[in-house]
C-alpha cells in the first residue's frame, strides 16, 4: 500500500506593536509577572476592548504580501471556552470574515521552488502564561500560576491549505514565512522567544485516494528542528497504524521532545463547540480602499523577489534563498561587494563562508565599525590579480576583523603578497625538480597524480607566497620541456 | 425544534456544576421559555440576506493609534486575587 | 426646609444663592436614609465618611463663587453595576461581594470632574437579570410607594432610592427596560439614551448591544442635565458614538404615533387609560396623533430573550475565580471554575446563561440566535420607517402597575413578559423615556413611554417635559415625608 501524507500548518505570529491588540497596555518581554495590565487584559468586570490600529495594518500588510483577497467588510468573533490563562474566557478572533483568504507563500528547498497555499489570515488576541508547578509535568502538578502580562498581545494566524507533503517542505514553509514576517517588520521571527509558533495537522491516505485520512494535530513543537522529527514521525506512526489495519482517532497529540515520539494528549470528547458570534462590542471593521493602499506603501521587497535579484547577479535559487534569508547586514553587504568585484560567487562565498565563520569563531556579533564593503572588496580583487594566495586571504580577513587596517597594508606587513616572478618562480622549481628527482621520473613515466606533490614542496618552500596557479603551470611546462 | 437539549452538556459548555435539582428545574425553564421563543421561526423575514451589523446604528470600527496608556498597578491587578504567590495569581491544576 | 424634593436646577439655585449648603443637602439625604434604609433596602452601600468631606469642599466653593457644574455639590445614587475605584462593585451577586473596583466607570469620571457626590451604590437584580430586585442575593428592595410591592428591576434600588428621597437623583443601567419600568413603578422619570451616546467603559456588561447608562430623577430636567454630564464618544468603549444630536419638532408639528401593538392584549386597562389620557392632552394641545402598527413587536420577548442571554453567557464567562471575586476551590481548574460558577450564580443568571449557552450552541445558531439577529434588523427597519411618519412613538410604560413581591416569581416566562413594551427600545437602540403620568386604582404610580428616533435625545426630552408639565403628576410618595 503506497501512502501520502497530508500536511497542513496553523502558525501564530506576535507581532511586535508597542500595545496590545485590544487595550493600550505596553506589549512587554520580561519575568516581572502581572506589571502589564488593565481592566481589558485582565478580564475585570465592565472592561470594554478597542482595537490596535497597528496590528491591523501589520495583518494587512502580511495578507497583501501573501496574494490574499482582504475582506474588506470583516468582523471580530468571539471564540467561547473557558482555561485559567483566558482571562474573559473567551478569545477575542474571527470567524467566518477573516482578513485575508486565499493567498500563497513561495518557499524554496535546495534548487527547487513550491507554492504553498494560504487558507487564511486572520487577527486575534495572545493568553496568558500558565506554569505548572509540582514535578514540573503538567499530569502531576500541584497548582498552576498565572502571568498575564502576555494576555491581549496582537496574534496573526496563519492556516495553510493541506498541501504540504513532507516534512522538508513544513520546515521550508516555517523559514520562508519566519524571514516574511521579519522583513515586513511585523515581527522579531524569534522562535525560541515564541514570536512564531506552530501546529500541524497530518493525514496519510493511499496514493490514489481522492480522500484525505483522518487528521491528527500535533502540537509543543518549538522547533524546526522538532516541527520536521514530529511530522516525520507522526506519518510513521500512522502509515504504520494503516498498515496493520489499526484506524486512526482524529485527536490532537503532543510532540514530546525527550522521548522524540507524539502521544495523546489528555483526551477532549469530541471536537469543542467554541460557539462562535459576532463580538458585540466591536463594530464592523471595514477596511477602505485608501487604507488598503496605505498598507502597500509599507510594502518592503519581498524574499521572492530578493531571490530573483539576488539571481540576476548570478547566483544559483539556492544561494539566493540563503541569502534572503540572512540578516538584513549580509544582504547590504553582499550587494555593495557585489556591485563592486562584479563577482557574485566569490561575493557570495566570502560573506557567507569565511567572513560568517571567523565571526562565529571570535565571537564577534557586529561587524567593527571600519570595516565595510571595500575591505572585501580588496581581498576578492587581490585574489584575483593573483596577488595572495586564498589561504593569505584568511590571514588577512582575521586581522581587519580586530584592527582598523587594509588588506594590502596587511599582506604588506605580514609580508603575504605573492611571488608572481615567473623567473623567480622558475629558479625555485628547478631546485624542487632536483630535489625530488625521483618524483619528477615517476610523473614522467605517467604518475600524474604526483604532480599536485610537487607543487606543494613548491608552496612549502616559499612559504606559500607563491600564486600556486602559476606554479602548477610552469612546473608542468618545466616537466614537459 | 424545541426538541431535546442535553442540560448536562449545556452546563459542561458554560461550566457550571449544576445539583440533580437545578437540572431538573432549570431544565424544565428552559423548555418553557424555548416553547415561546420558537415563534420567531415562523417569522418570514422581509429583508434578503444583508449583512448583520451588531450595533443597532451600525456604526463601524474605529481603529486606535498604537500608543501605551499607563493602568493597573501590579498591586491593583493582584489585588483582587483569590490567591496569588510570588506575583502571580495562584489556581488548582490546569490540565493542557 | 425640604431640599430633597427639589429639582437639580432649583437646588443649585439655593446654592448659588447660599440658601443651602452642599453639606446641608447632604445631612437631609442621608438622614433619609438613615429613615428609609431599614424598610426599603434601597442601597447596599452608603458612602458616608467621604461624601461628609466632599460636601464640605463644595460648600466652599459655592462660598467662593466657584462652583464647576450644575451638579457640583448634588448627591446622586449610583447602581451596584457602575464600577467606581475603590469601592466595592457587588453587581447584587455573590460572585462579587468582596470584590473592590480598581479603576472608574467612564460615567463615574465624567460625574466626579462636575464634583457630583454618590450617596452610595444601590441594589439590582443580580447582574442586572431581572424586573424587579427580587433576583438580588442580598436581600429585596421595597416600593417607597407601598413596601408590599416590588420597586421593579433591574435598577429597583436606584429607583427606591429616589422615590425615597435619599438621594437627589440615580443612575441606572437599562438592558430591556431596567431603568424605565423601576422608574414607572416608582413614580419617577427613567431615561435611557440612544444606544452609544453614553459609554459603557465601566458598567458591567449584561448584553454588550442593548446596555445603555441613564438616569433616574423626579423631574424630565434632571434627566437632561444628567444625560448631558454622561454622554459623550468614549475612545474606551468602541460602539460609543459621537453624540450628535438631530433636533426633531417638540412642539405643535410634532406628530405623534400610539403603537398599535402595545396597546393591546396583555396591557391592563390602568396603563391603557393613562396613554390615552396624555393623547388627549396632545390632541388638545394641537399635536396629531395617529396610530402606528409595528407588528414585529410581538415578537420582541422572543428576539430579546435570545440575544440577551446569548451576548450575557460570554460576558458572564469572566466569572471563574481565577482573578478575583468569589472561589470555591477544587482538584482541578476546571472543577474549582464549576463549583465557583455553581455556587457564585443565582437562579435567574444560570437561567439565562444557560439558555444563551444553548443558543449559540453547535447546530442551534441559526435556529436560534442567528434568527434572532435578522429580526432585530427588521425591527430596526421597521422603526425607521415609523419615523418617517411620526416623531415620537408613545406607549404603556409597562403591562401592569408594579406587582407584589414573589407574585411573578413562579414562571420566568411571566416576569419576562412584563418587559413587553420596553425591550423595543434596546433592540433598535432608540432613546426612550417613562414619565410618570398617575396613579393606580391601588394608589400605585403609572407611567407612559416616549420614543424617538436614534440621536433626538434632546428633543424627546423637550417634548416629554412638555407632557410633564401638563400631567402635573404629584412627585412624592404619600407618607413618606
Amino acid at each position: 500500500m503506497s501512502l501520502k501524507p497530508t500536511i497542513g500548518i496553523e502558525t501564530h505570529i506576535e507581532l511586535n506593536t508597542n500595545t496590545k491588540m485590544f487595550c493600550r497596555c505596553a506589549v512587554v518581554d520580561t519575568d516581572e509577572p502581572n506589571i502589564s495590565l488593565c481592566p481589558t487584559c485582565l478580564g475585570l468586570p465592565g472592561a470594554l476592548p478597542v482595537p490596535n490600529k497597528k496590528a491591523i495594518e501589520y495583518i494587512t500588510l502580511l495578507a497583501l504580501s501573501t496574494g490574499c483577497e482582504i475582506t474588506s467588510k470583516g468582523m471580530f468573533h468571539r471564540k467561547n471556552y473557558f482555561y485559567p490563562d483566558l482571562p474573559k474566557n473567551y478569545q477575542i478572533s474571527q470567524f467566518d470574515l477573516p482578513v485575508g483568504l486565499n493567498g500563497e507563500l513561495e518557499i524554496v528547498i535546495n534548487e527547487n521552488k513550491d507554492y504553498i497555499q494560504i487558507e487564511r489570515v486572520h487577527m486575534e488576541e495572545d493568553t496568558g502564561k500558565s506554569s505548572h508547578s509540582g514535578s514540573g509535568r503538567i499530569e502531576s502538578a500541584t497548582s498552576t500560576a498565572l502571568d498575564f502580562n502576555r494576555s491581549g498581545v496582537p496574534l496573526v494566524e496563519i492556516v495553510t491549505k493541506p498541501v504540504i507533503s513532507s516534512s522538508k517542505q513544513a520546515v521550508a514553509y516555517i523559514e520562508e514565512l519566519r524571514q516574511l514576517s521579519i522583513d515586513l517588520n511585523i515581527s522579531e521571527g524569534r522562535l525560541e522567544k515564541g514570536n512564531l509558533r506552530f501546529d500541524a495537522n497530518i493525514s496519510v491516505a493511499p496514493e490514489d485516494s481522492s480522500e484525505l485520512g483522518t487528521k491528527v494535530e500535533i502540537k509543543n513543537m518549538n522547533s524546526l528542528r522538532s516541527l520536521e522529527r514530529a511530522i516525520d514521525y507522526e506519518i510513521q506512526r500512522q502509515t504504520k497504524a494503516l498498515e496493520e489495519g489499526v484506524e486512526i482517532v482524529q485527536e490532537t497529540r503532543h510532540w514530546d521532545e525527550n522521548k522524540e515520539i507524539t502521544s495523546t494528549m489528555r483526551s477532549k470528547e469530541g471536537s469543542a463547540d467554541y460557539r462562535y458570534f459576532s463580538d458585540p462590542d466591536l463594530p464592523n471593521m471595514v477596511l477602505s480602499e485608501e487604507f488598503i493602499k496605505e498598507v502597500e506603501t509599507l510594502m518592503p521587497l519581498l524574499p521572492k523577489v530578493q531571490r530573483e535579484e539576488f539571481m540576476s547577479t548570478g547566483l544559483t535559487l539556492s544561494q539566493s534563498n540563503i541569502l534572503s534569508k540572512s540578516d538584513e547586514w549580509i544582504k547590504k553587504l553582499y550587494v555593495k561587494v557585489f556591485e563592486q568585484t562584479k563577482d557574485s560567487v566569490a561575493s557570495y562565498n566570502w560573506i557567507t563562508g569565511e567572513l560568517q565563520g571567523q565571526m562565529r569563531k571570535a565571537n564577534i556579533e557586529v561587524l567593527p565599525g571600519w570595516f565595510n564593503e571595500n575591505y572585501l572588496s580588496e581581498i576578492i580583487d587581490l585574489i584575483k590579480s593573483n596577488k595572495i594566495s586564498f589561504t593569505s586571504a584568511k590571514i588577512i580577513l582575521t586581522e581587519i576583523l580586530t584592527t582598523d587596517i587594509t588588506p594590502s597594508k596587511v599582506a604588506e606587513q605580514k609580508n603575504l603578497f605573492q611571488e608572481n616572478d615567473s623567473e623567480k618562480i622558475s629558479e625555485m622549481i628547478n631546485q624542487i625538480i632536483q630535489e625530488n628527482q625521483d618524483i619528477v621520473d615517476r610523473i614522467k613515466s605517467g604518475e600524474d597524480k604526483l604532480v599536485g606533490f610537487l607543487v606543494g614542496q613548491l608552496m612549502k618552500q616559499s612559504n606559500g607566497s607563491i600564486n600556486p596557479g602559476m606554479a602548477k603551470e610552469l612546473l608542468l611546462k618545466e616537466l614537459e620541456g | 425544534m424545541s426538541d431535546e437539549f442535553n442540560i448536562k452538556n449545556i452546563a459542561k459548555l458554560a461550566s457550571i456544576n449544576l445539583s440533580e435539582e437545578e437540572q431538573d428545574s432549570l431544565s424544565n425553564d428552559l423548555s418553557i421559555i424555548l416553547d415561546h421563543v420558537n415563534a420567531l421561526s415562523d417569522l418570514k423575514l422581509n429583508s434578503q440576506q444583508k449583512e448583520i451589523f451588531i450595533h443597532p446604528l451600525e456604526k463601524e470600527l474605529e481603529l486606535q493609534e498604537d500608543e501605551v496608556v499607563e493602568s493597573l498597578t501590579h498591586d491593583e491587578a493582584i489585588s483582587n486575587a483569590p490567591k496569588s504567590k510570588d506575583g502571580k495569581f495562584v489556581v488548582p491544576p490546569s490540565m493542557e | 426646609m425640604d431640599a430633597s424634593n427639589l429639582s437639580i436646577r432649583e437646588i443649585n439655585s439655593l446654592f448659588t444663592k447660599k440658601e443651602l449648603k452642599p453639606s446641608e443637602l447632604y445631612s437631609e439625604l442621608f438622614k433619609n436614609a438613615a429613615n428609609t434604609e431599614a424598610a426599603l433596602h434601597a442601597h447596599l452601600t452608603l458612602f458616608e465618611e467621604e461624601n461628609i468631606k466632599k460636601a464640605i469642599e463644595s460648600d466652599k466653593r459655592f462660598s467662593k463663587g466657584e462652583s464647576v457644574s450644575l451638579l457640583d455639590g448634588i448627591p446622586i445614587a449610583i447602581k451596584d453595576n457602575i464600577n467606581i475605584k475603590n469601592y466595592k462593585t457587588t453587581c447584587s451577586s455573590k460572585m462579587l461581594s468582596n470584590y473592590t473596583s480598581p479603576y472608574d466607570a467612564t460615567v463615574i469620571e465624567k460625574l466626579k470632574e462636575q464634583k457630583t457626590l454618590f450617596t452610595g451604590k444601590t441594589n439590582l437584580d443580580e447582574f442586572a437579570m431581572g424586573s424587579s430586585t427580587e433576583n438580588s442575593a442580598f436581600g429585596l428592595t421595597k416600593n417607597p410607594w407601598n413596601t408590599a410591592y416590588v420597586p421593579g428591576g433591574s435598577s429597583g434600588g436606584s429607583a427606591a432610592s429616589v422615590g425615597a428621597r435619599s438621594s437627589i437623583a440615580a443612575l441606572g443601567s437599562d438592558t430591556g427596560g431596567s431603568i424605565r419600568q423601576p422608574a414607572s413603578f416608582c413614580g419617577l422619570v427613567g431615561f435611557k439614551p440612544t444606544y452609544g451616546t453614553v459609554s459603557r467603559f465601566g458598567l458591567v456588561a449584561f448584553a454588550s448591544s442593548l446596555d445603555q447608562i441613564g438616569p433616574i430623577t423626579k423631574t424630565v430636567d434632571d434627566s437632561r442635565i444628567i444625560f448631558s454630564s454622561i454622554s459623550g464618544e468614549d475612545i474606551r468603549d468602541a460602539t460609543s458614538i459621537i453624540n450628535n444630536q438631530i433636533d426633531i419638532p417638540s412642539k405643535k408639528t410634532a406628530t405623534i404615533g400610539v403603537i398599535k401593538e402595545l396597546m393591546e392584549d396583555g396591557i391592563s386597562d390602568d396603563a391603557k387609560n393613562e396613554v390615552n389620557k396624555v393623547i388627549e392632552i396632545l390632541k388638545s394641545k394641537g399635536y396629531k396623533v395617529k396610530e402606528i402598527s409595528i407588528p414585529i413587536i410581538k415578537l420582541s420577548i422572543s428576539i430579546y430573550y435570545l440575544i440577551a442571554p446569548a451576548e450575557c453567557s460570554a460576558n458572564l464567562a469572566r466569572f471563574d475565580g481565577v482573578r478575583y471575586g468569589l472561589r470555591v476551590d477544587g482538584n482541578t481548574s476546571y472543577e474549582m471554575m464549576q463549583n465557583t460558577r455553581a455556587e457564585g450564580f443565582g437562579a435567574e443568571v444560570k437561567r439565562r446563561i444557560l439558555l444563551g449557552t444553548y443558543a449559540l450552541s453547535a447546530g442551534y445558531y441559526d435556529e436560534y440566535y442567528g434568527k434572532a439577529l435578522q429580526a432585530r434588523k427588521e425591527m430596526i427597519d421597521e422603526f425607521a420607517k415609523a419615523f418617517k411618519d411620526v416623531d415620537y412613538l408613545i406607549s404603556p410604560t409597562t403591562p401592569t402597575q408594579a406587582f407584589k413581591s414573589g407574585e411573578k416569581t413562579s414562571n420566568p416566562l411571566e416576569m419576562y413578559m412584563s418587559d413587553l413594551c420596553t425591550i423595543p427600545a434596546n433592540l433598535a437602540g432608540l432613546p426612550a423615556i417613562s414619565i410618570p403620568t398617575g396613579l393606580s386604582k391601588d394608589e400605585l404610580p403609572l407611567g407612559v413611554q416616549i420614543m424617538s428616533k436614534p440621536l433626538s435625545d434632546n428633543s424627546l426630552l423637550d417634548f416629554s417635559e412638555i407632557i410633564e408639565n401638563e400631567v402635573h403628576f404629584d412627585r412624592q410618595p404619600k407618607g413618606w415625608l
